[in-house]
């Protein structure tokens, strides 16, 4: 059984069509990449799988470990195992960081029926995370996201799957804003975390990111559609050719 | 002869003004008072008196053996009690060195009574009606020189139903004095009429927390008269989550160069209740510094007012007067009316003014739900932190935990019905 899977995906937003009848299968241990131009989708499609309000399915459907999410809202997705790292990550005045951290750990970690973490056992668990992440313990004390680069907060993004542990991780994007330094920071972060148990889903523009997290397999979306699938080497020729050869090629 | 219900009011506070002496500034005072203001009067628009004017209301004669019903928050305050408006030296502490109470005679009272009736406040309804009624003004003096490190309490409480009730305090700080004091409106009366006046002198400094929660049923006209000088420092932030109708005005000249006003609030609004914070600001003199940040949580059909007007006069350059109300609406039947007014006669300033209402925003939510957290657990959060940040801010940090859980004990009842 997929880990993910999505079946004929069709959405509007604002009576246009954005998704058309998007399928994808994503098993355990693999890592695919959805690269499109500006305008295919990609950010719809994260947030259509994420359960935003305003993105639900006109028909199809998606399914996490062979459940249903179709009546499932964001949190309860969530808690199930389904990890979106934002392409801009909300800023949350006067949410301090640590404990947003142990509200989102704890309530996935009930929904998982293990035990809640108590304070000192938390803050131990994240400062150890944190400084595989590079992530400062101040950072933590800060309300989250304010005031952070464009680096801390990806860094921070990343964190947050670390700590979550979720089943699929959906990365929009995750790669804008970074230079390279901390993209690869992020993308360290990111293969420390693959395995044979989960499942990532990266969506990017570029191919860049791609160096780094590298992919089992590529598809290509555009118009609300995936056009193309491959491997690896599907990537090198979106950066050699441009998106238009090959949706012209479609 | 037959009167209306509104007459009354007038006839009863004249009635109690006859207890006194006639040659009183209580004559004068009840004579000004007219009627309660018509919500054709452009401060009073937004919060109508008019129920008052159907209610049998008479001002009470405080009972000085009523019992207590407040206890001290505060380990090691000085309490200063007022019960039925009446200042009660038997349920108050002694005060330390350089700290007084007085209850103030006819001149003195005259000389307060005339501050107020030269400033902004002269109609205000408690401005007269208080000045008639109160059974006197009591006097807070901080010698100079002197940085009081207790914390002064001063708890208001008592009345009855269809009572009104008319404490009066005068809070002056000689040269570079100091103090933080926090105040507590518990009432049982119908109708509140705090009257306050501070005077700042050079270098003084006050911390002040108000804290308004008196009845259910009860209507608070608080009336706050503020004078600056040269180099003092007032901070003061006002909770409000109590009473069926609160309005907190406070009128501040800054009449000295160098001095720095900060008045934030909060309010917590459920059920059917009212509440306003009004004030206005007369920066008089060049170089001070003014800021407001209101906040507020509404559910159920309440309202919640800020009308802040800052006044900037054509000498007072290189002012800087800041305003910032943002409400969180979490009924569709609540309302947030935020007025801020700017009056800029100098030319060399910084003024700025702000105000939303809304709702919670939603990127936030589906942010804080993406992380597995509830949609409710979600929204106290996000409320808790809206509050969080003004009080940290507004608030001295050995106070920021008491003030919190005020604020929380509030919080939830709007949230445990709205979310």
């Amino acid at each position: 059984m997929p880990l993910l899977e999505i079946k004929n995906a069709k959405l509007k937003l604002d009576d246009k069509d954005i998704l058309k009848g998007l399928s994808l299968s994503v098993n355990s241990g693999e890592v695919h990449a959805i690269m499109g131009p500006n305008g295919s989708g990609k950010s719809t499609l994260s947030y259509m799988l994420a359960g935003r309000d305003g993105y639900e399915l006109e028909s199809g459907e998606v399914f996490l470990e062979g459940q249903s999410l179709s009546d499932m809202e964001a949190d309860k997705r969530a808690r199930s195992g389904l990890f979106l790292a934002f392409q801009y990550p909300v800023e949350l005045p006067g949410v301090g960081g640590m404990s947003f951290l142990r509200e989102a750990v704890n309530s996935r970690r009930k929904f998982l029926g293990e035990e809640e973490l108590d304070h000192l056992a938390f803050v131990k668990e994240a400062r150890k995370v944190a400084s595989k992440m590079f992530v400062k313990d101040e950072m933590l004390k800060r309300a989250v996201n304010v005031g952070f680069s464009g680096g801390e907060k990806k860094r921070f993004e990343i964190l947050q799957m670390a700590m979550l542990m979720p089943k699929v991780s959906i990365l929009d994007e995750t790669d804008s804003g970074l230079d390279v330094d901390a993209l690869k920071i992020v993308s360290d972060g990111v293969n420390e975390q693959r395995n044979e148990e989960n499942a990532i889903v990266v969506i990017t523009h570029y191919q860049r990111l791609l160096d780094y997290i590298v992919p089992d397999f590529v598809h290509i979306l555009s118009d609300g559609n995936i056009i193309k699938s491959g491997g690896p080497e599907l990537a090198l020729e979106v950066e050699k050719n441009g998106y238009v050869g090959l949706i012209n090629a479609a | 002869m037959l009167h209306n219900v509104r007459d009354n009011y007038i006839i009863s506070v004249k009635d109690h003004v006859s207890q006194f002496e006639e040659k009183s500034f209580r004559k004068l005072a009840s004579n000004d008072f007219k009627s309660w203001p018509s919500p054709r009067e452009e401060t009073w628009r937004l919060s109508r008196l008019g129920v008052l004017s159907r209610k049998e209301i008479t001002p009470i004669t405080p009972n000085f053996k009523k019992q207590i019903s407040s206890v001290s928050k505060f380990n090691g305050s000085k309490i200063i009690r007022f019960v039925d408006g009446a200042f009660r030296e038997d349920l108050s502490s002694k005060l330390p060195p350089g700290s007084s109470l007085n209850i103030l005679g006819e001149e003195d009272s005259l000389r307060c009574f005339h501050k107020f009736k030269d400033s902004n406040l002269k109609d205000h309804p408690s401005t007269n009606v208080s000045f008639s009624c109160t059974p006197s003004i009591v006097k807070l003096t901080i010698e100079k020189d002197v940085k009081i490190r207790d914390l002064f309490e001063i708890i208001y409480e008592g009345g009855d139903d269809d009572s009104s009730v008319h404490p009066a305090l005068y809070i002056e700080l000689k040269d570079k004095s100091s103090i933080t004091i926090i105040e507590r409106f518990n009432h049982l009366s119908s109708l509140i009429m705090p009257l306050q006046l501070v005077e700042l002198k050079k270098n003084a400094s006050i911390n002040s927390l108000k804290i308004f929660n008196d009845n259910q049923h009860s209507y608070n006209l608080s009336a706050n008269c503020t004078f600056l000088s040269e180099k003092s420092n007032y901070n003061s932030f006002s909770l409000i989550k109590g009473g069926l109708f609160t309005r907190s005005e406070t009128h501040a000249y800054l009449k000295g160069e160098n001095c720095n006003l900060n008045l934030n609030g909060v309010y917590l609004s459920s059920k059917n209740q009212h509440h306003d914070l009004t004030t206005a600001i007369y920066h008089d003199v060049p170089n001070c510094t003014s800021k407001q940040i209101v906040r507020g949580v509404l559910g159920g059909k309440s309202t919640g007012v800020f009308q802040g007007k800052v006044r900037v006069a054509p000498d007072a350059q290189k002012t800087d007067g800041q305003q910032m109300s943002k409400a969180i609406l979490l009924s569709e039947n609540a309302i947030a009316n935020a007025k801020p007014e700017l009056e800029i006669y100098a030319d060399d300033v910084i003024c700025a003014h702000g105000a939303t209402v809304g709702e919670i925003e939603d990127d936030q939510l589906f942010y804080l739900k993406s992380r597995g957290i509830s949609e409710k657990k979600a929204k106290q959060i996000l409320i808790t932190a809206f509050l969080k940040d003004i009080i940290n801010e507004s608030v001295t940090e050995s106070m920021q935990n008491f003030v919190f859980e005020e604020a929380e004990l509030a919080l939830s009842e709007i949230i445990s019905k709205e979310i």
